[in-house]
């Protein structure tokens, strides 16, 4: 018996063990491989935009007689779709936030898509703009978003104007955290942002084309100090309003669990908001008194073509021809209530669904966020300065330090 | 009584303090997966709510079955297989002298040293490849990813039964040699089923190991039917926050079941003192 | 010492010799079917080899499998015999990756590096290609004047004012005659004479084909956009191969090719962002030495790795043996309940349980921090974070140690333990001087390769503190940082992956923990030799 089964062992690990052995000869010694003519789409998301996806690839593939797959990356999507795509693995449409674009176009890993004019005119100006790059457009966007103030409407009845009211509301309301903007221990430069351009901040000035200048870096420049003068204001040793143990993972539950009365966070809150069936409204990220608008930044998810794609003739064709009809774009708003970027698309939901309209008037003073790849050098460092002026390190020195952090990685 | 203590009550006490101490996260994640209101961010030890809904939706709302039988597949082949190359490789460092021996083991063990993550961009040249040619083994198939964790049962599993097999008496071996039996029955007849605990242990290490790997399996799997638990479950939380975090508990929790019967299977092994036995024989 | 090294004689094995008793012929039936199955798999692999032409692959697979027939085959090489599956999967899947990854330590390879010049030259090409200003969007049909899987390729394209059709192959535009078409609502044609419409299946199957084709006009070429459209378009910029450099079409400005930085460069310095893999020879190892990033805390790193690895180990191996022998006893009770439920965090998926814990050390919402009333900000200081993590790392592996332990203790014989004790040993004499040495035999390899595992284990700090907390003045090293979670920050943080210069760094550390661990390794010899 004993024998019979290490034998069977035996004989599937000297089986696996030369398919395997002819797997890797062959490894270094090949070239392009043959075209593989099936005629097959594959489409790459994360998971809740490849479920969504997934009825829509399916009557794409049934119309047109191709097959569609969708395929959900759920970590590092966009390292994965590079190192897949250069060894010819990766997929023929790739769907993610529009900041790659820096990242995929240094790797040659994307293709600019030519819309014609009423398919551009279709789109929201600012989702156009923030999917061009180089003067070339790099993908359709479908949906947007940015940060709001969401509150908790019976413990702050008013929507605050300025920071210093929210936390003095906030202290009326007797919560125990004053305000839910997540921090943690790396700090969060998205959630940061609003606050941050208030307070005179930049991160990258802006070139004369209008796009941003990665030269130019603002991080350490005296304006950046004096705004991180006035976060630290609100920090752990002064209002306490911002505070490291407010992370990612429990801003929203805290909120929902009526710990605090404000939240700053996007659409993709909405859904737990309504679950805990909290009375809420949206309004702009509030600035501090006196100083600039706050303005969040604006993120827009986008599909991409493939450069090398298996079928990137059906590629072209699903992006610039599917992706751009209101259906597809209201169906992904049903998975996720984002606003869509195509205009026919929101018209058609914005009767349904308020909080669109609210989420847009928060994101009118926002800003692209910087597609360019040194964008990239840029959220940790500036993470982690956050979080240390918030509890409690000296603002001057740690912002002074993060700029040449910073600055040494984009040279 | 204060014998009862010295022999058996310390043991007691070490138990239940260290079982104290596993037992509190394990809790924790009971008692979100129970909330149907699930999040990471609470800080009770008892569920706020009692519900099933986060079992029934994984279940209905995600290729959670699916990916637990990949898992068990993937898991159960690969432990197995890996045990037993290992085992072939720990008799020939305990039992054969040759030259490059103790260089063989030492590199054996560095060569896992070397940061997985980077490793990543030659997996994709190896398998882009392997896909175009042998589709049956390439991406998005267990035996593929079967073959790749292979690569590594020449490892810490092979030092651990390769210490077993030190301190087999070489007069056993050597005894049996001299009864005219072939290297192989020494193997097979006499060796293997002396350690029999530790080929339970390192099959259960495998097991385990296996059935939670995520880096690897993250990017070889990417089709939705082809999905292991770590890279499904991961799934579910990945992307914007974690309105899934109750099922995500409830998977890891089942996750952990596969692993338990293992357990439970090898515990005769493990624990009944068979090589005793076998050497008062 | 060299007696040693060739070990007793009595175990240089010699091949007995063969004889015909009925263990040796299932044994050689059983050896037969494995040989065979090699061979039909070899045969299997063979083929898509051959049918691509890929004659190295080929010999390197038949010179393989005549390898193992002869190895098996033949009496001598019994060592070898053991150890010829394992090695082939670990060259294969562990050695080749390994040996690959160190070789891009003396390349740029990383964002804006990965690919080759021409890749680099296609990719700005393509970039560049934009509609000519002032032209149309067509609307497109895909045709062909034969077989529609092999024909010639046609597109056929509607001017959308003039409903005008066009059919364009590689040699340009002819118009085709209004009589000749059917034009549907949407402009596109449905049916033309002397040509066969594709349908999207069918032009899926030639997507290539389709993305190749450029049709020729005076202002650039018409291309397709997907399968219904087409436009008139134009590379801005092109390749000359006389000047190696890339030249704008428009502004005549040009980038020549550096082929030490792997980039397209102007005069005034400034970059392609497209840019190609090429050998930097040692630059990647002198800049981990130069950098003040990496050189400045190396040293304090260092230690708290050291730090971290020996505490991990010792930590689990500590509580695992304790555990192991107070349950090593039929008189407790309940043993196997323990055992289950003390294997539990084992069992439950680490890197779910790392960031449950992660929360669990939250100042104001986790758990310990709720469960004893305390307000430690345990990831903002330096002690009390290593100590969390450490704590971690304890849960996550202790059962592991115990599970060995539990199985080195089984194999022990319970009389060697039980004939001290009745030598008047104490029970902790007793299993100090018979049974600590016995397990050291088993365990000591294992507690080498966990060292070494937790010298660079990356998801015990990414998933918990990453690092954290950091000194105000340097975001780039934090307290808890080991070594390669810092690699991977320096080398993925900013400006994209930089895969070569990861990979330098990762040579570096993998040259500590080899010295450490050959070090220890030596001392284990004795441990090896307690039998003979």
């Amino acid at each position: 018996m004993r024998i019979r089964a290490a034998g069977a062992a035996a004989a599937l690990t000297c089986a696996l063990a030369l398919t395997g052995c002819g797997g890797g000869d062959a490894g270094p010694t090949t070239g392009a491989s043959a075209e593989t003519p099936k005629g097959e789409l594959l489409i790459w998301a994360d998971d809740k935009r490849a479920a969504a996806l997934q009825p829509f690839a399916e009557k794409f593939g049934a119309e047109n007689g191709v097959t569609v797959k969708v395929q959900a990356i759920s970590k590092d999507q966009q390292t994965t779709f590079v190192t897949a795509s250069q060894q010819g693995s990766g997929p023929d449409v790739t769907v993610g936030a529009h900041d790659w674009i820096g990242n995929l176009v240094q790797n040659g890993a994307i293709d600019p898509v030519q819309l014609s004019a009423d398919q551009a005119a279709g789109l929201n100006p600012n989702a156009l703009k923030a999917v061009t790059f180089n003067g070339q457009t790099y993908g359709v966007p479908y949906a947007m978003e940015n940060l709001a103030l969401i509150r908790n409407t019976d413990l702050a009845p008013k929507a605050p104007a300025t920071i210093e009211e929210l936390v003095a509301e906030a202290r009326k309301a007797k919560t125990p955290e004053k305000l839910c903007l997540q921090v943690g221990q790396k700090g969060d430069a998205y959630h940061l942002y609003p606050l941050y351009s208030s307070a005179g901040g930049y991160l990258f000035g802006t070139s004369a084309d209008g796009g941003y200048d990665p030269k130019d870096l603002g991080v350490g420049k005296p304006e950046s100090v004096k705004a991180f003068q006035k976060i630290a204001t609100l920090g752990e040793k002064g209002e306490g309003a911002l505070k490291r143990s407010i992370t990612g993972e429990n801003s929203i539950a805290t909120f929902t669990s009526k710990k605090c009365a404000f939240l700053v966070s996007g659409p993709w809150a909405i859904a737990d908001v309504k679950k805990a069936g909290i009375k809420y409204d949206i309004s702009p990220v509030p600035g501090f008194q006196g100083g600039q608008p706050a303005r969040p930044f604006l993120g827009v998810q986008t599909f991409y073509v493939a450069t090398k794609g298996k079928n990137k003739a059906l590629a072209q064709e699903f992006v610039t021809n599917y992706v751009t009809t209101p259906d597809l774009a209201v169906a992904l708003y049903a998975a996720e209530p984002r606003p869509p970027a195509l205009t026919a698309a929101f018209d058609q939901v914005k009767g349904k669904d308020a909080d669109l309209e609210k989420f847009v008037t928060a994101g009118k003073d926002g800003l692209p966020l910087p597609a360019v790849p040194e964008m990239a050098a840029i959220w940790d460092p500036f993470g982690k300065a956050e979080a240390a002026v918030v509890g409690g390190a000296d603002p001057t020195s740690t912002i002074t330090a993060a700029g040449k952090a910073i600055s040494a990685a984009i040279k | 009584m204060t014998r009862w203590i010295q022999q058996v009550g310390w043991r007691h006490l070490v138990g239940v303090l260290v079982l104290a101490f596993a037992m509190v996260p394990i809790v924790f994640v009971v008692s979100a997966a129970f909330n149907p209101l699930g999040t990471l961010s609470s800080s009770e030890l008892v569920p706020t709510g009692a519900s099933l809904a986060n079992f029934t939706g994984l279940f209905s709302g995600t290729g959670f079955g699916r990916w637990f039988l990949n898992s068990i597949v993937i898991a159960s082949v690969s432990s197995i297989a890996s045990v037993f190359i290992s085992a072939l490789a720990a008799y020939a460092f305990s039992r054969r002298r040759f030259r490059g021996r103790r260089v063989g083991l030492l590199s054996v063990l560095l060569i896992q040293m070397f940061p997985q993550f980077l490793a990543i961009v030659a997996i994709f040249l190896i398998f882009s490849t392997v896909t175009d040619r042998w589709p049956a083994i390439g991406f998005n198939t267990s035996s593929g990813l079967i073959l790749l964790y292979l690569g590594g049962a020449l490892g810490v599993n092979t030092w651990l039964m390769k210490g077993f097999f030190d301190t087999l008496p070489r007069e056993l071996d050597e005894s049996a040699t001299m009864d005219g039996a072939s290297h192989a029955q020494v193997f097979f007849r006499i060796l293997l089923p002396l350690v029999a605990p530790i080929l339970a242990v390192t099959a259960l290490l495998a097991f385990i190991g296996t059935i939670n790997e995520f880096l690897i399996a993250n990017v070889f799997l990417t089709d939705a039917g082809a999905k292991t638990l770590p890279v499904g479950l991961y799934g579910l939380v990945a992307g914007e926050r974690n309105a899934n975090f109750g099922m995500f508990c409830a998977g890891t929790l089942l996750t952990a079941i596969p692993t338990v019967l293992v357990f439970q299977l090898l515990q005769r092994y493990i624990t009944d003192g068979l090589t005793a036995g076998a050497v008062k024989g | 010492m060299s007696i040693m090294l060739d070990g007793p004689a009595t175990t240089q094995a010699r091949p007995a010799p063969e004889d015909d008793r009925p263990g040796r012929t299932s044994g050689s039936l059983i050896k037969i079917v494995l040989l065979g199955l090699t061979v039909a798999i070899a045969v299997w692999a063979a083929f898509p080899l051959a049918e691509n032409r890929a004659w190295t692959g080929l010999a390197v697979l038949t010179a393989t499998t005549a390898g193992l027939l002869y190895l098996y085959l033949t009496p001598r090489h019994i060592p070898l015999k053991y150890l010829a599956p394992g090695t082939i999967l670990l060259i294969l899947f562990q050695v080749f990756p390994v040996l690959y990854t160190a070789s891009t330590a003396f390349t740029n390879f990383g964002d804006g590096h990965r690919g080759s010049k021409d890749e680099a030259v296609v990719a700005i090409q393509a970039a560049s290609v934009t509609q000519v200003p002032g032209s149309q969007q067509y609307a497109l049909t895909v045709a062909t004047t034969g077989d529609p899987a092999t024909g010639p390729l046609v597109f056929l394209i509607t001017d959308p004012a003039t409903r005008q059709v066009s059919a364009g192959d590689a040699d340009g535009l002819k118009a085709v005659p209004g009589g000749d078409v059917t034009v549907g609502s949407t402009g596109r044609v449905t049916s033309a004479s002397g040509y066969t419409v594709l349908t999207a299946g069918q032009a899926g199957l030639r997507s290539a084909e389709i993305t190749a084709l450029a049709v020729p006009t005076p202002g650039g070429a018409i291309r397709s956009s997907g399968l219904s459209r087409a436009y008139e378009g134009r590379a801005g910029r092109t390749y000359d191969g006389g000047c190696d450099c890339i030249r704008d079409t428009t502004t005549g400005r040009t980038w020549t090719a550096d082929e030490s930085a792997g980039a397209f460069v102007d005069a005034g310095g400034e970059r392609l962002a497209q840019g190609w893999k090429v050998t930097i020879g040692f630059g990647n190892f002198t800049r981990v030495l130069t950098d003040p990033a990496i050189a400045g805390p190396f040293l304090r790193t260092l230690v708290w790795n050291f730090g971290f690895a020996i505490a991990s180990t010792g930590g689990t191996f500590v509580l695992g043996l304790l555990l192991a022998m107070a349950l090593h006893s039929p008189r407790v009770q309940g043993r196997t309940a323990y055992r289950v439920l003390l294997v539990l965090p084992y069992a439950m998926p680490s890197f779910a349980m790392l960031l449950v814990w992660r929360d669990m050390f939250n100042t104001d919402f986790g758990l310990i921090n709720n469960l004893f009333g305390s307000d430690v900000d345990w990831f903002g200081g330096s002690a009390s974070a290593r100590l969390a993590v450490i704590l971690v790392q304890l849960w996550l592996g202790y059962p592991y140690m115990f599970l060995v332990a539990t199985g080195a203790l089984q194999a022990i014989p319970r009389e060697l333990a039980e004939a001290s004790r009745i030598d008047g040993a104490s029970a902790w004499g007793g299993f100090r001087r018979i049974t600590l040495p016995l397990l050291m035999v088993a365990l000591t390899p294992l507690l080498i390769s966990s060292f070494a595992f937790n010298f660079n284990n990356f998801n015990a700090i990414y998933l918990t503190t990453e690092g954290a907390p950091f000194p105000a003045d340097n975001p780039a090293n934090g307290a808890t940082d080991l070594l390669i979670t810092y690699t991977y920050r320096i080398a993925f943080g900013g400006g994209g992956a930089q895969y070569g210069y990861a990979a330098a760094i990762s040579i570096f550390i993998f040259l500590i923990v080899a010295v450490v661990s050959a070090i220890s390794f030596r001392r284990t010899r004795h441990l090896e030799e307690v039998h003979s």
